[in-house]
């Protein structure tokens, strides 16, 4: 009796799925080097290149969304989920887009999942709470949230990241180049190889940056009360300055902290290895109550 | 010999006026004479020493004074303070005072009052961005901004022990920073909301 009802109970589960979302497909001729912009308020954009000069959408349209639209236009293929103001429900979209490889991407979201793999152009990723996990070449990536996490995967070629996020976890593999990345009280982990000019900040999440630092490269890596694990390895020389009020500093140089005065609290490491000049690396780690652990090994 | 001597028997025996060996009454009065110019001069000198010493120390006292006057008036009157605090529910105040912070480092690190306006107009529309936002990013935005509020406080503490601490400086300026940055994209995401 109670399996029948089970039954029958995800039967009518299931109609009320398929009447709740709608198939929808569409292909259009695109250039191979021009932008595509997506907009989906909720759901899924996975987005993938492949060779052809087209944009395919696939997609699961929820029932409260009005229309999907796909236009291109001078080099801008648009593809935008349309849902009436003050929609009750049923705009979770699932979209599934194919770009050229080449393509740059423009994504709009507030909490849809945002999943990016063999997209070659530059990339601006909003979200609000939605995770976005991009996988990103040489050209340069800027992304944002607010509380969804961020993870970029990279080919460890040269380019340049921009990425902020409120209360997200970032989290950035096997890339290489610049990075500018803050958020708040998300944990950052950061590989690199190599990089160049990096920054890197949380107020309260705990901070890891493991990598090569290219000649003349510069890192500089902040928290307020997060710890700092910082494992970076030079090409050249490398000078350190290491700073943290109510923290412990250890390293692996051999060189032991000093206290910054007799009668205030406070920590600091300087030092320097290897050849001086303009191919010098320059580390500078600062927090106010994190510990500190620097190592210019692997 | 005896003759010569006379018994003495009382103080009466003895002379009422003796005349001493040699007078040196002249070189004393000659001392005396030549002394008055010279403990004026010595005077004078030690009293305009302590005058010109009181009045470093007075104009120090004014200027100790002028400073502190200075740094409460661009206390009250850049930051938006002491009127009426444009609060929200997040618990953030217009001021950017925390409790018991040190008011000259605010007039010092928040003297832009093109920084206080923009501050406090997105404070202004906070409450209602925020709820705008889904209501899991909701809390956590929340929470950050709590985060952001316990850090600056803590900062300032520390830098009430330590106020010349230039790693503390350089921090609280950059939360400070931080809580823009975070006030910017909850009204940006709220905007998004009806994208």
């Amino acid at each position: 009796m109670i399996r029948t009802f089970v039954l029958l109970l995800s039967g009518m589960w299931a109609m009320a799925w398929a009447q709740a979302s709608t198939n929808f497909e569409r292909r259009l001729a695109v250039d191979p080097h021009g932008t595509v912009e997506i907009t989906n308020v909720s759901g899924k954009i996975d987005v993938r290149g492949w060779d052809r000069s087209e944009v395919e959408v696939r997609g699961d349209v929820g029932s409260g969304v009005q229309r999907v639209d796909v236009t291109t236009d001078h080099g801008r293929t648009d593809v935008r989920v349309i849902a009436p103001n003050h929609a009750g429900g049923g705009i979770d979209t699932d979209l599934h887009i194919r770009v050229p490889h080449d393509s740059q991407l423009e994504i709009s979201t507030v909490t849809a999942e945002v999943e990016i793999a063999e997209v070659e152009g530059a990339q601006m990723l909003r979200s609000v709470s939605g995770t976005i996990k991009s996988e990103i070449y040489e050209k340069n990536a800027e992304i944002k949230t607010v509380s969804g996490d961020v993870v970029v995967r990279g080919h460890r070629k040269d380019t340049s990241m921009h990425i902020t996020t409120i209360s997200g976890n970032i989290r950035i593999d096997r890339a290489a180049g610049d990075l500018d990345a803050t958020t708040v009280s998300g944990d950052m982990t950061v590989r690199l190889d190599p990089s160049r000019n990096v920054r890197v900040r949380t107020t309260s999440g705990d901070l890891g940056f493991e990598g090569r630092l290219a000649k003349g490269a510069s890192l500089n890596a902040e928290t307020v009360s997060g710890d700092l694990t910082v494992r970076a390895i030079p090409e050249a020389g490398i000078v350190y300055e290491v700073g943290t009020f109510s923290g412990d500093i250890k390293d692996c140089m051999g060189v032991e902290a000093e206290r910054v005065s007799r009668y205030a609290p406070g920590k600091r490491l300087t030092g320097s290895q290897g050849a001086a000049g303009p191919d010098e690396s320059q580390v500078r780690l600062k927090t106010m109550s994190g510990d500190v652990e620097l190592c210019d090994k692997s | 010999m005896s003759g010569e001597r006379q018994r003495i028997s009382s103080l009466r025996d003895l002379p009422r006026d003796i005349a001493p060996p040699r007078d040196l009454w002249q070189g004393i009065e000659a001392r005396i004479a030549a002394e008055p110019r010279g403990v004026a001069a010595k005077g004078g000198a030690e009293w305009a020493r302590r005058a010109q010493g009181n009045r470093w120390r007075i104009l120090a006292a004014a200027a100790v004074v002028a400073a502190l006057a200075f740094g409460i008036w661009i206390g009250r009157t850049v930051l938006p303070v002491p009127g009426k605090p444009v609060t929200t529910a997040t618990g953030l105040s217009a001021s950017n005072a925390g409790a018991g912070a040190p008011e000259a480092l605010h007039a010092a690190l928040v003297m832009d009052p093109k920084y206080a306006q923009e501050r406090a107009a997105l404070l202004r529309s906070l409450e209602a961005k925020i709820a705008a936002l889904p209501p899991d990013s909701r809390a956590k935005v929340m929470a950050s901004l709590q985060t952001i509020q316990d850090s600056i406080h803590d900062l300032e503490a520390a830098l009430g022990r330590d106020p010349s601490n230039a790693l503390l400086q350089e921090l609280l300026v950059n939360t400070y920073q931080d809580e823009m940055r975070v006030l910017t994209a909850v009204h940006e995401a709220g905007n998004a909301e009806g994208i």
